[in-house]
């Protein structure tokens, strides 16, 4: 497998982007694209080509299960792995996420300085 | 991670919570105001607006998110249950809410606030000086100063004087006061007396011990009506930007204070990296990020041109050798383009011969660094190249007295405006104003003081004025203001509220008070629908003339004839 580089980020909220853009680009060194909405992510995802797709469950409009089920629709994306972020990480809830195809749940907040790790430890698993 | 870069992640962590800092009380305020807004009425109106608790419900998410990746737990953790909350009376029918659970709902709000005054700032989220940018001071936003004067009356009619700038000023009569309120607050800038007469204390002595109001760290102002040496270099000490002497002169303050928050609030510098030696460039855009600088980086340089045209940098930086297209061939092309003629371009090299760096800088770069290179140097030379951009820049289009635009740009403006106006069917306004016996103030006080009465009508247009309205030096003592999807009524509001604001400002010279009126005439493009802007800004002038034949001191709207 060669190594994780490029990621797709989708989040909503400003502030949690950029502090993650500090932990996954700079602590982690990888090349990330933001997108603020499902939709975006969704016109924007394939011509970035991802390695992997970081979700934030809860946005308004389409929101992270959503637009995870349309990401797979995209032949170019049906196989890049995917992990969910939310606050409300409870079993039931993480074993629903996996049963639709995700890769892993990151707990949010996350700490900025081992996000990377973490991001990488899910992409190697 | 190496010592350098966990530096400068630690940094821009640190930059990011205190902008969000700075942010939240806004915030918290809104939400407060939309938590309220559920209690009223209750009595005729039982059901519940549901968008506003939509609203509720989505920002709470949001700021528990955002709290919890601050480390604000206790926050978000509330905001979190509130959220909650909302979530389920959304679920639910919203409209048979009970009347205690709102009133519960919104104190919860309310109480938001409270899990922020305990909050103690750890040292390395504390802003330093030269290094944090004001956010509260963003541009079109109130700036929150704060003002420590034991003279009441002084101090209240400094209130007065800086509030017509835009400025928000809290006056404390004492020192303690400050010193207490910068325990949970923190204000843009600090402006302080240097003599307690009745403490009995001397500020700059006070200052320095005192670790609430050291660790405010925001730009510091000193007023005083003794001239000593040992405080002024204490204040020195201290890192004051200004200090300055009574009887006070008002617009020399608010001028320093201007160039204090412009500087604070001038844009990220953008740099664009090309180079093909990625690690290189990954590590020399992690040092120019470290020092708040927008960087991108381009591998391939036949995208070049598309890069620079998206990302619109402000200074290249380039190998000089790389593999495929060199360096001249790209700063050639880069040459080729009117826009980016003088654009400055920078070889990062390591190529010591000099005769072959004469070569290269004559093929239309600026300057040659030599690899290797420490993170210092390339972030000064950076920084000091991009700055000297800027400055001809504003140089080439704007008035150097006043920081307005020109008599052609702004003449410039109000034809694309009109245009702009005409095309998406809304009004802009022209004005032009003009200061009232002018060649007075320059006879009786001298040109320096002319100048200083010119600069504070500049400032007041700035400071009164939209961010998207376009302001111009027109000739000597006249202006003119170019302001989009603003009608006639609404623009000669404003405008007479500058007047009014302008008539109230006391100039002093020599110990001596004065005061300068200004008139003005507007013109909006609804009322001339065929005419261009040159035309309109003659309609404008006509209508100042018109004010000044009224007996001056007044805002007249041109008459419905052009001509």
């Amino acid at each position: 497998m060669s190594a994780l580089q490029r990621i797709l980020y989708v989040e909503d909220e400003p502030d949690i982007q950029a502090v993650a853009r500090i932990a996954l680009e700079m602590v982690g060194g990888f090349t990330v694209k933001t997108c603020s909405s499902g939709q975006e992510a969704l016109r924007e995802a394939v011509a970035f080509a991802p390695d992997l797709i970081l979700l934030d469950v809860m946005m308004p409009g389409m929101d992270g299960p959503s637009t995870f089920k349309a990401l797979r629709e995209l032949p170019e994306l049906a196989e890049t792995p995917v992990a969910f972020m939310t606050a409300k990480v409870q079993p039931a809830e993480v074993a629903y996420y996996k049963s639709l195809g995700a890769r892993d749940v990151i707990a949010k907040p996350f700490d900025p300085m081992t996000l990377a790790d973490q991001v990488r430890a899910i992409w190697e698993a | 991670m190496t010592d350098d870069k966990a530096a400068a992640v630690a940094e821009q962590l640190a930059r990011l919570r205190n902008d969000y800092l700075a942010r939240l009380p806004a915030e918290l305020a809104e939400l407060n105001s939309l938590a309220a807004g559920l209690c009223g009425g209750e009595e005729h109106k039982p059901e519940i607006d549901r968008a506003s608790l939509d609203e509720l419900h989505h920002r709470l998410h949001k700021l528990a998110g955002s709290g919890g990746t601050f480390g604000l737990a206790d926050l978000s953790a509330s905001a979190r249950s509130l959220e909650q909350r909302a979530k389920g009376w959304l679920a639910n029918s919203p409209d048979k809410l009970e009347v205690e659970a709102r009133h519960a709902f919104a104190a919860g709000v309310a109480a938001l606030g409270a899990t922020l005054a305990e909050l103690d700032l750890p040292a390395s989220a504390t802003p330093t000086a030269s290094t944090m940018p004001a956010s509260a001071a963003a541009p079109g936003k109130y700036v929150q100063v704060w003002l420590v004067e034991d003279d009441v009356l002084l101090g209240q009619e400094l209130v007065r004087q800086l509030e017509s700038f835009n400025y928000q000023v809290r006056l404390f009569t004492r020192i303690g006061d400050a010193e207490h309120a910068a325990q949970s607050e923190r204000p843009d800038m600090l402006i302080m007396d240097v003599m307690f007469e009745q403490e009995g204390v001397n500020a700059t002595e006070k200052l320095a011990l005192s670790p609430d109001l050291r660790k405010l760290a925001c730009p510091l102002l000193f007023i005083t009506s003794v001239d000593d040496f040992k405080s002024r270099v204490r204040a020195a000490q201290l890192g004051a930007q200004g200090y300055f002497l009574k009887p006070l002169d008002v617009p020399r303050l608010v001028s320093r204070m201007e160039q204090v928050f412009e500087q604070r609030l001038a844009p990220p510098q953008r740099v664009l990296i090309v180079d093909d030696d990625l690690d290189l460039a990954a590590h020399y855009r992690l040092a120019l990020l470290g020092a708040g600088m927008e960087v991108e980086v381009l591998h391939q340089p036949e995208t070049l041109i598309e890069k620079v045209s998206a990302f619109r940098p402000e200074l290249v930086l380039m190998d000089l050798h790389m593999p495929e297209i060199s360096g001249p061939d790209l700063a050639g092309v880069i040459r080729q383009h009117d826009n980016w003629a003088s654009l400055p371009i920078v070889y990062l090299s390591a190529e010591t011969d000099l005769t072959r760096q004469i070569e290269a800088m004559e093929r239309g770069a600026d300057d040659f660094l030599t690899k290797p290179i420490s993170n210092a140097q390339l972030i000064s030379a950076v920084r000091v190249r991009v700055e000297r951009a800027r400055q001809l820049a504003a140089q080439i289009s704007k008035d150097s007295l006043t920081g307005l635009l020109k008599h052609a740009s702004i003449k410039e403006a109000a034809d694309i405006e009109v245009i702009r106006a005409r095309r998406i069917g809304k009004p802009v306004t022209l004005a032009m104003l003009d200061i009232d016996h002018f060649k007075l103030v320059n006879d009786n006080y001298g040109h320096a003081m002319g100048d200083v009465v010119i600069s504070s009508v500049a400032m007041l247009l700035r400071q009164r004025l939209r961010q998207s309205d376009l302001i111009g030096r027109y000739g000597g003592e006249e202006f003119a203001a170019v302001l989009p999807e603003c009608d006639a009524e609404h623009a000669h509001r404003l405008l007479d509220d500058i007047r009014q604001r302008f008539a109230a400002l006391r100039f002093s010279h020599e110990g001596k008070d004065f005061a300068c009126t200004l008139s003005a005439g507007l013109v909006c493009s609804s009322q001339y629908p065929d005419n261009t802007g040159a035309e309109l800004l003659a309609a404008a002038d006509e209508a100042l003339y018109a004010a000044k034949r009224g007996g001056r001191n007044q805002v007249r709207v041109a008459a419905p004839d052009i001509r």
